[in-house]
């Protein structure tokens, strides 16, 4: 009687467990493959909510079906947590009545399975070890015949026999560029890898830590420091979009009092490009009528690691074009991936050289038709170095190979002189070279130069550069207008006439655009409505640009004084304070050290 | 080598579609002038409940052996296995554990940057310590992957000895794979595997608990299954437990070779009494071991040459190689979309010198240690042929104190032993 209660109870047990694992796991599929924030409704009402900002009852709408979405997912996974507590329970009730059930009939002696005869079984193992190591050789072997070299080769070789029949028409197709993400998906998507790795196991944590670890005694034995991982490739950060990922910035310098100062070193040639840093090494260029050069500095001591002279370059015109005082001849910031880096001077000469100072490549793509001078900075992008070479004879863009300076594409542009630098934005997957001009702000595919979209709506000087954020494109330009450009279809999402730059170039955060005007006011706009948030009079001039950097903007007035300035919807000044010698470059900043150029030095401040 | 391939390859394609089945949300838009607050991330004060870890550890191993060597009782093991499996497995979530705990001093051996914690070792080195005294005692129910498959056995259903003997080579293999991707920094195949870490911490990665759930419903029928073909550390204190001190008796008084506790046995680590005879000629079997012997050092080599041959194939688990493969793919064929690692590399200014450098010092590392790796495998698969080349004679049961894992389910089934017990001699 007893036994058969157990038994009842046990079937009945093991139905509902395999019932219910069945539901879990669907429900577990389920849950795993929904995206509730993506939920197509939402998505119609955010685009609806993008073509008109200015509605609030839509945005309560969004926001109600956001929060929805957000507790309907977790009410599921509660569900599913509870339903594996009750698994839980099954499981312990029908094991229990298990072994309630044999437990007077324990395992009595029961029919033999193998040959009595010890030695046959032996004999038996001895061929299933033999045979089983035979197959698991063969398996092996046919693995390393078919990961042969010869074979790669040989198929590769195939491969390109076949590329090349295919796109001889235009070789240059092949050579696509690499991508790199957005400054900002790019420190969101290393938060989220750090608090993954938080996440999992404290062995695949120990891993992490030993490999941690290991690289700064690998970096030892090369005598070098250890520097961080964050790099300001090109003039206004990495894409040359104003966001720094470096952490520990520094607060407080003074050059006079050298309070804060890493070091200090004299510019040995004149110039108002700005410096960039990659791993332990500083890059700028300085040109006079006399030489046009490279320089790399050791970021840790300031110590001049080596210097390029732009010379020898077939086309480099002998009399240095004229320039005005403001401008000069090296007004373009340089530019490097961390393989090679490369300036560009008003001469129209292009150099390149790899991390020692070894010259890989230079040209000169003729000289430049500029009546200040030309000032638009390079940019890399992967191993595609982008030149904006809008001049008055034959404005055009330019992609060169970083490594061989062979173009990969060129497209003639139909804007007048412009000074404005590049920049890339990543939207779609699609890194998007995005130029300013005049009189149009213009995307193309960094990979291919298709042109993706253009918007007339400059006039005049462009000297200011665009910024992204949200795949949505700023630009801005004085005496015209500041636009907000959806990086998708090229539509503009909104317009304004209040403070404009001329010189600096604005930066966004998700919520905010940030612009500073010559005039000495950095004004705050809704990226979503274009509306004024707040402004800052301070009674300065900006030719600096802001940057973004541990959720503070940083912003040199020419007269170098230091502005920190919080990057959220308070947008308060934090401090103000002079550092001594005017500057009208643009930082760079890597983890706790800051690289100022100023009129006549660069330094680097670094909390001690 | 194989079956670690497709378990490598299984885990690692669930590991990635559990990976991009993660739901992250953003946080949600606040426009009215809301700010983030910081977030504090408070550690936990560990030392305390590391040193009850260790204290329990050593206590729960002494209770078994007290329990199986000197009292010869089952249920003191069963509550070991109970607390065990509450406390290790499901309160402490599976971690530390001494099986994973091969890969950190493997790691700490070669790498002295590696900071091996004094938990670890002592998680890795105490089971060791007193399986050279008594026997497996850590298996027997300290060990809460054992305990739980131990607490669900309900009957135990034989296996055909000659498949088991083969099986019993993979916790071996698996033992020297963890320990080749240890070494390399490659990947800690212990954690990233194990079956039951999802089931005690009701969550994780579906095709592990899958996998995990299936051997658990193996060991309701057969008994630990994990235990004895796959726990590398099985193998580990299986080599301890062959020469520990004092040994698991079933009982103290002669066997009356009645075969109840060859039934018994979950894991099959009673040998029944064999006459030895053995129908080749004794001249025919000499010949044979010598042959084995012989061949020894050829399996040792061929291993050696096969593994460093595959190097590059199994350097593959490295997260540097993979990455330096993706970049070469990328670099010869440019993708318009790529993938988050190419992004993460190039967006940091990644330099493909220094890629390259790091990975060829893995792939010499691989070299190296494959070419070790193989020649451990060579070992292995020799000694299980000169081990099954062996004759020997048994007058009465014994017990194979490699396999047995001290769970004590042989006593009560001893008629010798129930002569004790109900003459009062013990009290169980």
């Amino acid at each position: 009687m007893k036994r058969a209660i157990l038994r009842n109870i046990a079937i009945v047990t093991v139905i509902f467990i395999a019932t219910l694992s069945i539901m879990l796991i669907t429900n577990y599929f389920q849950v795993s493959e929904t995206t509730p924030l993506q939920a197509e409704v939402v998505e119609t009402l955010k685009q609806l909510n993008d073509a008109n900002s200015n509605n609030p009852v839509l945005q309560e709408q969004i926001r109600q079906l956001d929060l929805m979405a957000r507790k309907a997912y977790f009410i599921r996974y509660d569900h599913l947590m509870a339903g594996v507590y009750i698994l839980i329970g099954m499981l312990v009730i029908f094991i229990v009545c298990v072994r309630l059930y044999y437990a007077d009939s324990k395992n009595i002696p029961d029919k033999e399975l193998d040959p009595i005869d010890e030695w046959a079984i032996k004999s038996q193992a001895r061929k299933y070890v033999i045979w089983g190591t035979v197959g698991l050789t063969i398996i092996a072997l046919l693995f390393v015949v078919l990961s042969s070299p010869y074979l790669q080769i040989q198929s590769s070789t195939e491969e390109t026999n076949q590329e090349v029949v295919v796109n001889n028409v235009d070789s240059s197709q092949n050579d696509v560029m690499e991508v790199i993400a957005e400054e900002t998906t790019l420190a969101e998507s290393i938060i989220e890898s750090q608090s993954d790795s938080i996440s999992e196991t404290i062995s695949d944590t120990t891993v992490s830590d030993s490999i941690t670890t290991v690289e700064p005694a690998a970096t030892e034995t090369v005598s070098e420091p250890v520097v961080s991982k964050v790099t300001h490739n090109a003039f206004r950060g990495n894409n040359s979009n104003g966001i720094s990922a470096a952490r520990s910035v520094p607060v407080k310098w003074n050059l006079s009092s050298g309070n804060n100062i890493a070091w200090k070193q004299d510019i040995p040639r004149k110039g108002y490009n700005s410096p960039i840093i990659n791993g332990n090494k500083v890059f700028f260029s300085g040109a006079d009528n006399e030489a046009r050069e490279l320089y790399c500095y050791d970021l840790t001591t300031g110590e001049r690691l080596w210097t390029l002279a732009a010379t020898n370059i077939s086309g480099s015109p002998a009399q240095m074009p004229k320039t005005t005082e403001d401008t000069g001849l090296a007004a373009s910031s340089v530019a490097t991936n961390g393989n090679q880096v490369c300036a560009i001077f008003a001469t129209g000469d292009i150099i390149c050289a790899d991390m020692n100072g070894n010259r890989l490549w230079a040209k000169n793509l003729g000289v430049p038709d500029n009546h200040y001078g030309y000032a638009s900075s390079l940019l890399m992008y992967g191993s595609t170095v982008f030149v904006q070479y809008d001049n008055q004879n034959s404005p055009k863009v330019v992609a060169l190979d970083a490594a061989t300076g062979n173009e990969r594409w060129s497209k003639t542009r139909s804007e007048r002189v412009t000074w404005s630098s590049p920049m890339i934005a990543v939207i779609n997957n699609i890194p998007q070279l995005v130029l300013m001009g005049n009189p149009a702000i213009t995307g193309y595919n960094a990979n291919t130069g298709d042109q993706l979209w253009r918007m007339e709506c400059l006039t005049g000087e462009v000297g200011s550069s665009a910024c992204s954020s949200n795949g949505v494109i700023f630009g801005a330009s004085e005496y015209s207008k500041l636009v907000a450009i959806n990086g998708i279809d090229g539509s503009l999402l909104w317009e304004s006439t209040e403070f404009l730059p001329e010189v600096s170039s604005p930066v966004a955060t998700a919520n905010t655009l940030y612009i500073a005007t010559s005039y000495g006011v950095l004004a705050a706009f809704d990226t979503k409505s274009g509306e004024l948030k707040k402004e800052h009079d301070l009674g300065v001039e900006f030719y600096s640009s802001p940057v973004i950097a541990e959720g503070k903007i940083y912003l040199f007035s020419n007269d170098g004084k230091m502005h920190i300035f919080s990057a959220n919807d308070t947008f308060n000044l934090i401090d103000s304070f002079e550092t001594g010698e005017r500057t009208f470059a643009t930082p760079a900043f890597t983890d706790g050290k800051i690289v100022v150029r100023t009129e006549k030095s660069i330094y680097c401040v670094a909390t001690k | 080598m194989m079956h670690m391939k497709k378990i490598l390859f299984i885990g690692l394609s669930l590991l990635s579609k559990a990976v991009v089945a993660q739901n992250r949300f953003p946080k949600p838009d606040f426009e009215s002038g809301y700010t983030y607050p910081n977030v504090h991330y408070a550690v936990p004060d560990e030392s305390l409940w590391v040193m009850l870890d260790i204290i329990l550890l050593i206590l729960l191993m002494s209770i078994v052996a007290w329990a199986v060597i000197k009292k010869r009782t089952r249920k003191p093991v069963i509550w070991v296995s109970i607390i065990s499996v509450a406390y290790f497995g499901f309160y402490r979530s599976g971690c530390v554990c001494s099986i994973g705990s091969i890969q950190n001093v493997s790691l700490a051996l070669v790498d002295n940057t590696y900071v091996l914690p004094i938990s670890v070792l002592l998680f890795f080195i105490l089971p060791i310590i007193f399986a050279f005294f008594f026997g497996r005692v850590f298996c027997a129910g300290v060990c809460p992957f054992g305990a739980l498959q131990e607490l669900i056995n309900v009957k135990n259903y034989r296996l055909s000895r000659a498949l088991t003997t083969v099986l019993g080579m993979i916790p071996w293999i698996y033992l020297i794979f963890a320990v080749l991707y240890a070494v390399t920094r490659s990947s800690f195949i212990i954690c990233r595997f194990d079956p039951f870490i999802g089931i005690f911490r009701l969550g994780g990665d579906i095709g592990l608990i899958i996998f995990g759930a299936l051997l658990l419903i193996a060991s309701v029928f057969v008994g630990r299954p994990f235990c004895r073909f796959i726990c590398p550390y099985g193998a580990l204190l299986s080599f301890f437990s062959r020469v520990s001190i004092w040994k698991v008796e079933i009982t103290s008084k002669p066997c009356i070779n009645c075969d109840l506790c060859h039934n018994a046995c979950p894991v099959d680590a009673i040998k029944p009494p064999y006459n030895n005879k053995v129908k080749e000629s004794r001249q025919q079997g000499v010949k044979r071991i010598l042959i084995y012997f012989i061949i020894l050092p050829l399996m040792v080599v061929a291993g050696m040459l096969l593994l460093r041959s595959i190097s590059a194939e199994l350097s593959r688990a490295n997260k540097d190689v993979r990455l330096y493969d993706m970049v070469m793919l990328h670099e010869a064929e440019p993708q318009d979309i790529l993938s988050l690692e190419l992004e993460a590399f190039y967006g940091q200014g990644g330099s493909i010198e220094e890629l390259t450098q790091k990975y060829e010092t893995i792939q010499a590392e691989y070299k190296l240690y494959s070419t070790i790796a193989g020649a451990f495998i060579g070992l292995v698969v020799g000694f299980a042929l000169i081990g099954l080349s062996l004759k020997r004679t048994r007058k009465q049961y014994e017990i194979d104190n490699a396999a047995c894992v001290a769970c004590g389910r042989c006593f009560s089934y001893c008629p010798q032993n129930r002569i004790e017990v109900e003459s009062g001699n013990i009290s169980s």
